[in-house]
């Protein structure tokens, strides 16, 4: 499997989806799974769209910016549109996690022949505590949302299909949303923020 | 999903019941919004008053929850004693 993953870095989101992202390469070396890792200025449209005309890639995992009509890069960038760069994801397994995307752009993927997508279609949300900044992997409140998130990158990396990844997606929220539910539980206020992006979650993959 | 019109405005109960779930999150702590930004939960509170589209995202967010109650975690229903 080759992976081909942007992870741009330029606005407090993006510092946060950089470091999150970044364990999908680890994942990916415990599975034998080549990256090219677009990061920080590597993640422009050029280069984007290059290895993906060039290099046989399986899975693609966009983290940015979005809207419903596209995607972007470093310095907000577009790197992927309706209108440009769709066609380049036939056969390709696409996760794009930024917000709105799959309401227009996750659907015209799929009609150019994708395998699979797994997206928003509502904005993407999740807490920053101010004094984990440094430290985004550390951030206890941004965690259950960015971990319940990448799960579709963990489980499309051991060769899932789109479907199972979702799904596996999904059961992780329904656990961590079962979790700060339990009358134990601190920072329930993290509740509506997981079923937010729970149900803003969708996937759409070939018969 | 559910989603708020554009135009809709909502009663000064339902945006207070809103601020008032928003006040339950700790001061040092933002939201990031996408590419809307990352917002404190003061400048959150300001937009639910405002009804901007931020605002009413919160709002919506926060009525999906609060719909959502009416179903009981699977938790629960796992650790539910069997009826006979």
């Amino acid at each position: 499997m080759l992976l081909l993953l942007t992870r741009p870095r330029y606005d407090r989101p993006t510092h946060y989806l950089f470091y999150w992202a970044g364990l999908f390469i680890d994942e990916a070396k415990k599975k034998g799974v080549k990256v090219i890792d677009l990061d920080k200025g590597k993640s422009k449209k050029k280069k984007f769209h290059s290895y993906l005309a060039k290099q046989p890639i399986d899975t693609v995992i966009v983290n940015g910016h979005g809207n419903q009509k596209a995607v972007a890069g470093e310095d907000n960038e577009i790197i992927l549109s309706t209108e440009d760069g769709a066609e380049l994801l036939k056969d390709k397994t696409i996760f794009v996690r930024a917000c709105d995307a799959g309401t227009i752009l996750g659907k015209e993927i799929m009609k150019n022949g994708a395998r699979g997508f797994i997206g928003y279609i509502q904005p993407f949300m999740f807490l920053i505590d101010k004094n984990s900044f440094n430290k985004p992997l550390e951030d206890e409140l941004a965690a259950p949302v960015l971990e319940c998130s990448n799960q579709v990158g963990i489980s499309l990396i051991k060769g899932k299909s789109a479907t199972e990844a979702q799904q596996d997606s999904l059961d992780k929220y329904a656990e961590t949303i079962d979790k700060y539910s339990s009358s134990e539980a601190t920072n329930s206020f993290l509740l509506p923020i997981l079923l937010w992006n729970r149900t803003s979650q969708v996937c759409y993959q070939q018969q | 999903m559910e989603e708020t019109n554009d135009t809709q405005i909502f009663s000064e109960d339902i945006i207070n019941l809103v601020i008032a779930r928003l006040e339950t999150i700790p001061p040092n702590i933002e939201m990031s919004i996408g590419n809307e930004g990352s917002f404190s939960i003061d400048e959150l509170k300001e937009r639910v008053k405002n009804q901007d589209n931020i605002g009413k995202k919160m709002i919506e967010m926060q009525l999906a929850y609060l719909r959502s109650l009416g179903n009981l975690p699977t938790q629960e229903l796992q650790n539910a004693p069997a009826t006979n």
